[in-house]
């Protein structure tokens, strides 16, 4: 039997064994149906929720109406721009010909209200000018010179629904790698040394790089469970819970090219991130010290999921594919929005990926065979 | 087992200067000296783990720095650190140095079955090794350091963190190891074991051997091997 299956089988009987580990698994199959449960409530609230505005003057005719049905509900307020700071979520006062208009741009309800108010009263506004218009005998239609006839080339649901997962779902596998494989690693490394087993290890004559291939292997397998528990369990959560849409709530799918692409680039980032959380958990002297290496690393990674987050439509060069983790948020953002694969980003994507856990198993092989690591206490 | 000219620094710390000396089968051989005298550095170095700025070291033949795994297959070594795994029973533990020592499929069992039996281990061989007591840990601790048969066998200070009868059943498998023909090669500080069990010592100082030869032949006219110890290294 090989030397690194030897160490994997053992790895993977103790980190099973481990509370840590499986809490770690456990946490990443809890917490995705939770958090998409927590943006389905707070979703279809804000959708469904009315919001107050605060006003003086005369409302013009009809406008109530037209408001109360898009759950705007009109307060009499003694003074609109006190009243929009905290009593009520919009100040308005009504004058002859004007509008004038209070909100807290600080305030969220504030800027969906006001967004509401604005429609409402852009369709006020055409009705009463189509109005006046017919009753001196001219066409309205003068008013649309041109009528646009929209086709969209893919269900608007739909691509609401891929946005949401191209930024939640690189952002849920990325996070449950490393945290599913970051304590397997630390343990299997930094462990080794606080518990005084390493130089046992050494001891024996497996050479030390298959030793380090099996202690590799088993925390990117667990990894791969960590991750694989958390999408699947986002998967039936998805298909359990509605998110509120443009027209009506709805169930969010992923297409059946980003499944493959995902699993593929799911092995290349914890094939990295093992080597990675080994290499700065062999430098470490102890567990706590590997969690104080590791710990900023999480949050360097994140990083370049985030970016996705933040620019929506970031349309990168090739040059950005070669950059660690981004590459892998971008080549899922693509198969999942458009329904495609790029060969030649996914080619370079996983060029990176594999230099990066080359490079890092290549360092935590050097840390594991300088002497240091036996004689610094 | 021998060691020609060892010098070793760590750090700043010139820990050996030269040191020589060669030990037999069939022998306990005392590698003697107070805390920092350089015996776990040179113990280290012949079990492979640290490298010799210059000097040889020599096991059946086999030299450290050209073969080391031909050596670490033919050694085995117990330490004061009793480091076993404590999500792995007793049994897991030694079989697992026993896969990574080459131990081949079909002698596992029957391996690992003699030195749980020989150490009384069976009462305890299902059990955790975090619910053992430090006596029990100190045994699987010698049964996975001595599942591949070595014929070199090391023990550095390996009674230091045990009780009176754990440590006795440690020092009663020293003898029956060198009964059994293997070179036992015994590291301490406490004078009183080493006089009991050594046939022949090297006491080391400042990294240099202040003495070496027969344990009868270094204490000389002095009552005790203690009395000849400070005595050499200075302190009487």
């Amino acid at each position: 039997m090989g030397a690194a299956w030897i160490v994997y089988r053992k790895e993977v009987i103790e980190i099973l064994r481990d509370r840590r580990t499986l809490m770690a698994i456990g946490l990443a199959a809890i917490v995705t149906p939770v958090v998409l449960g927590v943006i389905s409530q707070v979703a279809t609230k804000t959708a469904t929720q009315t919001y107050t505005i605060g006003y003086t003057g005369d409302i013009p005719q009809g406008l109530g109406e037209l408001l109360s049905a898009t759950s705007l509900k009109l307060i009499p307020v003694s003074d609109p721009a006190a009243a929009a700071k905290a009593q009520v979520d919009l100040g308005v006062t009504f004058r002859p010909g004007e509008i004038d208009d209070y909100y807290d741009p600080t305030r969220q309800s504030a800027q969906i209200a006001d967004t509401r108010l604005q429609t409402v009263l852009g369709q006020y506004a055409a009705a009463q000018a189509a109005a006046a218009l017919q009753s001196r005998g001219v066409d309205p239609g003068i008013l649309t010179p041109f009528r646009v006839n929209s086709f969209p080339l893919s269900s608007p649901i739909k691509a609401a629904s891929n946005a949401f997962l191209s930024f939640f779902l690189p952002y849920i596998l990325i996070t449950m790698i490393l945290t599913g494989g970051f304590s397997a690693a630390l343990d299997s490394t930094a462990g080794e040394r606080e518990r005084r087993t390493l130089e046992g290890l050494l001891l024996t004559p497996a050479p030390r790089s298959r030793v380090l291939l099996g202690k590799i292997a088993a925390v990117t397998t667990i990894s791969l469970v960590a991750a694989v528990a958390a999408i699947g369990s986002m998967f039936v959560a998805l298909s359990q819970i509605a998110l509120p849409g443009p027209s009506g709530s709805t169930h969010i799918s992923v297409s059946p090219v980003a499944i493959p692409v995902m699993v593929w680039v799911a092995l290349l980032i914890a094939i990295s991130f093992s080597s990675v959380t080994l290499a700065l958990g062999t430098f470490a002297k102890t567990f706590r010290q590997g969690q104080a290496y590791v710990t900023p690393l999480y949050f360097i990674t994140i990083f370049p999921a985030s970016i996705i987050l933040f620019i929506p439509d970031f349309n990168p060069s090739l040059a950005y594919y070669l950059i660690p983790i981004l590459n892998a948020v971008l080549v899922l953002r693509d198969a999942i929005v458009h329904n495609t694969v790029d060969w030649l980003t996914l080619g370079v994507t996983t060029l990176s990926l594999v230099a990066t856990g080359g490079l890092s198993w290549y360092a935590a092989l050097r840390l594991f065979t300088r002497e240091a690591l036996l004689t610094r206490s | 087992m021998a060691v020609e000219r060892l010098e070793k620094t760590l750090g700043k710390n010139k820990v050996l200067r030269g040191i020589s000396f060669a030990a037999q089968p069939g022998e306990i051989f005392g590698l003697l000296g107070p805390n920092g005298a350089g015996k776990t550095t040179t113990l280290r170095i012949i079990s492979t783990l640290l490298s010799p700025d210059s000097g040889t070291v020599e096991v059946l033949g086999f030299d450290t720095k050209k073969a080391p795994e031909e050596v670490r297959r033919r050694i085995g070594v117990v330490t004061a650190d009793i480091g076993v795994y404590p999500r792995l029973s007793a049994r897991e533990n030694i079989t697992y140095f026993a896969q990574l020592s080459d131990v081949t499929d079909e002698e596992l069992r029957r391996r690992v079955d003699s030195v749980i039996e020989r150490l009384d281990i069976g009462d305890f061989a299902s059990q955790r090794a975090e619910s053992l007591s430090s006596g029990q840990k100190q045994k699987v601790a010698i049964a996975r350091a001595i599942v591949h048969d070595p014929q070199v066998l090391m023990f550095d200070e390996p009674t230091s963190n045990l009780d009176v009868l754990a440590s006795k059943e440690v020092r009663e498998f020293m003898v029956e190891s060198k009964d059994h023909g293997r070179c036992v090669i015994f590291s301490t500080h406490v004078m009183h074991d080493a006089e009991r069990l050594c046939d022949r010592i090297t006491i080391l100082h400042e990294g240099q051997v202040v003495a070496s030869g027969p344990t009868a032949e270094v204490r000389g006219d002095k009552r005790e091997l203690e009395d000849a110890f400070l005595e050499l290294v200075g302190e009487r």
